[in-house]
């Protein structure tokens, strides 16, 4: 009764997070687009506060690559919040093991190295930019993620070992 | 069950376990057989644990 009642209040939060990047995802998008065509003074906050106009006025070109950079993680956060709520839908707790949950686990683990991997790349871009003289003041999160992926993938491969062993205890008679 | 001319849903309600499971049983695609399990066919069948099982290659 009481899990019951954590996972719908998670599924809920999921929710919200999985929105919420989406509209990340589209503010940072539509002001990359404001931005390039229509009015520069767009980077000034391009979501949040986030201040990118000394970037592009410094250099258009990496202005469009750590815009794109941030609308690529946005993406693939909102993605991996996406994959969560489907592993709610999914998720059946008299029936915890299945091949279908463990799937998901495993794609999870794998979109969390994804978004490691970029923002890696995304903070080593930036630093290139910033020992030019330049202050960007952008939180990638790479170490995080990079964790929380290997966790992940421990957790899917347990999960992978309890679909087994579920399927040969229903085949004992 | 041929020899003791008794039917699967015979032998079912004497042991205790479902049709899909003795099905399960019969088509060889159990994975493992519990003690109990065995000790209720052969009581019911009357017969020992060797007369049920066969080992293939």
């Amino acid at each position: 009764m009481k899990t019951n009642i954590i996972m719908k209040v998670m599924n809920i939060i999921f929710w919200i997070v999985f929105i919420g990047l989406c509209i990340e995802t589209g503010a940072l998008l539509v002001s990359l687009f404001v931005t390039l065509f229509i009015n520069s003074n767009g980077a000034e906050d391009t979501y949040m506060g986030l201040d990118l106009l000394d970037l592009y006025n410094f250099n258009v070109e990496h202005y469009i690559g750590v815009a794109s950079f941030s609308i690529t993680l946005s993406a693939l956060k909102a993605y991996l919040a996406y994959l969560v709520i489907k592993l709610f839908m999914k998720f059946d707790l008299n029936y915890p093991f299945n091949e279908k949950t463990a799937s998901v686990i495993t794609q999870m683990s794998h979109y969390a190295l994804s978004i490691g991997v970029v923002a890696i790349i995304a903070e080593n871009y930036a630093n290139r930019i910033m020992r030019q003289g330049l202050t960007l003041q952008i939180d990638w999160g790479a170490e995080q993620f990079l964790f929380f992926a290997g966790i992940i993938y421990i957790i899917a491969l347990v999960f992978k070992k309890g679909v087994e062993i579920q399927s040969e205890n229903e085949l004992t008679i | 069950m041929a020899k003791r001319k008794m039917s699967l849903n015979e032998l079912s309600e004497k042991v205790g376990l479902t049709l899909s499971n003795l099905s399960i049983l019969k088509t060889g695609k159990a994975k493992a057989v519990r003690f109990s399990t065995l000790e209720a066919i052969c009581e019911a069948l009357e017969c020992q644990p060797g007369d049920i099982l066969e080992f293939v290659e």
